[in-house]
């Protein structure tokens, strides 16, 4: 019985030192075991400190012991996975990393013909085009040719610059003037529902 | 030149940059609608007056402020478009961005100007800063397809002094040495921060330019000039005295929102709801800086151009618009004449402080204002996943029931009429939307 109650109070002094990360004082003691009378807290205390549950540094204030350790609660088998850690997470991308690249330069644009259906790109798709960037061989390219806008492969041959649809019902382009390249097709984006 | 003599003779002991873009809202409906380069442009078309001008339309005599139908008559081939203001939000935040990448120190001094302290960094670049000044302004031009104007200097009054110097497309750095060159034939009112009550002051003395200004002696300035002047003065000689704030803005002296509508209307439900919802704008952008404005001005802008305001100091700074219904009420009805026709509405949220600095006083309800307090952070929780007005007061529904601008269609920006699947009327992407046909 009266261990119990011991245990009881170790419990709830423990709680309060695990929950607010310092020590009860005194008075604080005394409202969470019931005692009325700082007597019977410091009775109780110089127990505790007998029983290392506890100890006093220079000043009397009370520092944890036994306590201090993590509780281990009989009853609860600790099992299972821990819930996921923000480190786990920390490697993820999200849509928007996966498909902008450099932010400062991206742009969206909607498709309005279908020269690139066969790239799969089709009338109301969104593409996603970054500005500044040297555009490769190859590379889906928003261009304007004398004096049309335009999206077609890049073809490079040398000097030699073409640029090819993606649909047999068009023809390549071979720029005349200048050729000015408006941004780099870097995705296309299609939304269904 | 009269007088050769340096101001100084150390060339960098600060480098700061001053960026301005040039007409920058003209040039972002450039970089979007690649058809419109040079072209004279203008924007502002939903409210009637040119809001701002591409450098080919300002060639042929527009100018800001102007009304469209003067804009058309000197520049008859200008293209009016409406204000698309969300596009400008994303090319301004992205300028900043870019910005950043060459230098933490980054004041955004407005929408499109920025203050750059680039002291110190000539090591990491292996480069003059005239080099990493000439980078920054490829990167954005590259990037973002606008242009801007870039001023070096050892102070914040001399880059702003450099970048003006030249425009559109601008470069121009002035190292201590040279101060003196640029200062003498630069008129003293052309100097920021000095106006034209200031420069009629100095001219009694015979001050005319800004290098007779700088080569005062300090007993001079310190006998007939007050602080600000003191400081100009010091700035000219090169000398820093303003710092490079490095902090995006949250510090407001006064917020304000206004709106005009079209066509003008005499409804004093109408315009007592363009107001609220003014009013509401204005709240919200107040707590998103945790601020609390304890002075309301109430405008009213006539067809005619001519301005009626009225300022009411209210009982508790506050940020709450239903708190701020009764003052606004009050001001209106003041101010509002029946039978006149309007066009615009605005209030000013003034003498704004820390909203936790706020106290309560004897007479408060407090219960009230927490009730309050509660009920607004719901609101602003809601609008953040839903949009802005999502929960708004009955005062402003008029507003929703009626375009702003009602006749000529292509008074609202593309950006808001051509929606994405996914898309709605309050919320899109955050991306500028290029508009050309591919």
């Amino acid at each position: 019985m009266q261990e119990d109650k011991l245990k009881h109070r170790v419990k709830v002094i423990s709680g309060f030192y695990h929950q607010k990360g310092r020590m009860p004082s005194f008075s604080e003691i005394g409202e969470l075991v019931g005692f009325k009378s700082k007597n019977a807290v410091f009775k109780l205390v110089a127990n505790l400190e007998k029983m290392d549950v506890l100890r006093r540094d220079k000043k009397g204030r009370l520092i944890p012991h036994s306590i201090g350790q993590p509780v281990k609660i009989l009853g609860i088998v600790e099992a299972g996975f821990p819930s996921p850690a923000e480190e786990d997470l920390a490697d993820t991308l999200s849509l928007d990393d996966l498909l902008i690249q450099n932010k400062e330069a991206t742009f969206l644009l909607k498709v309005s013909g279908d020269s690139m259906s066969g790239a799969g790109i089709l009338p109301g798709d969104m593409v996603i085009v970054e500005k500044g960037r040297t555009p490769k061989n190859g590379d889906i390219v928003i261009a304007e040719v004398d004096g049309e806008w335009t999206m077609k492969y890049l073809k490079k041959r040398g000097e030699s610059i073409t640029l090819i649809p993606a649909n047999p019902k068009y023809k390549p382009i071979k720029p005349k003037n200048e050729l000015k390249i408006a941004g780099v097709v870097t995705a296309v984006v299609r939304k269904y529902l | 030149m009269i007088d050769v003599q340096p101001l100084t003779i150390h060339s960098w002991p600060r480098a700061i940059m001053h960026i301005d873009a040039d007409a920058f809202f003209a040039s972002c409906e450039q970089a979007i609608h690649p058809e419109l380069k040079g072209k004279p442009v203008i924007t502002g078309k939903e409210r009637g007056i040119v809001a701002a001008a591409s450098y080919e339309a300002k060639a042929k005599g527009v100018e800001r402020g102007m009304r469209l139908f003067e804009a058309k008559k000197v520049c008859p081939d200008v293209i009016m478009l409406p204000s698309d203001y969300e596009t400008y939000s994303l090319f301004s935040v992205r300028m900043f961005e870019i910005i950043k990448r060459f230098s933490p120190d980054v004041e955004e001094y407005s929408i499109d100007e920025a203050f750059v302290d680039i002291t110190g960094l000539r090591r990491i670049f292996h480069n003059s800063y005239e080099y990493i000044a000439q980078k920054l302004q490829e990167t954005v031009e590259k990037e973002l397809d606008i242009s801007v104007s870039v001023g070096v200097s050892l102070t914040k009054v001399l880059s702003k002094i450099a970048s003006k110097h030249k425009k559109p497309r601008g470069f121009t750095v002035i190292p201590g040495k040279d101060i003196h060159i640029y200062l003498s034939f630069l008129p003293t009112e052309k100097v920021w921060g000095i106006g034209p009550n200031t420069s009629a002051f100095l001219k009694k003395f015979g001050i005319n330019t800004a290098l007779e200004f700088a080569k005062k002696d300090e007993k001079f300035i310190k006998k007939y000039l007050s602080k600000p002047y003191q400081e100009i003065w010091h700035e000219l000689n090169g000398r820093n005295v303003y710092p490079v704030v490095n902090e995006s803005k949250s510090e407001y002296q006064s917020i304000s929102k206004t709106k005009t509508f079209t066509p003008p209307s005499d409804n004093e439900t109408f315009i007592f709801a363009q107001l609220s919802k003014n009013l509401e704008n204005a709240c919200i952008k107040a707590r998103r800086y945790r601020l609390a404005a304890s002075r309301l001005i109430v405008f009213l802008r006539r067809q005619d151009f001519r301005d009626i305001g009225i300022e009411i100091k209210l009982t508790r700074p506050t940020a709450y618009t239903a708190e701020l219904f009764e003052p606004l009420k009050e001001g209106f009805i003041k101010i509002y004449h029946p039978k006149t026709l309007f066009r615009s509405t605005g209030v000013v949220l003034s003498g704004l402080m820390p909203e936790k600095d706020v106290q309560y006083t004897l007479f408060d309800d407090v219960a009230r204002i927490q009730k309050m307090a509660k009920i607004y952070t719901a609101v602003d929780i809601l609008s953040e996943r839903f949009g802005k007005h999502t929960i708004h007061h009955g005062a402003s529904l008029p507003v929703k029931l009626h375009a702003q601008h009602q006749g000529e269609r292509g008074d609202i920006a593309q950006r808001k009429t051509e929606l994405f699947k996914g898309e709605n009327k309050r919320q899109r992407l955050g991306l500028p939307v290029m508009n050309m046909k591919v």
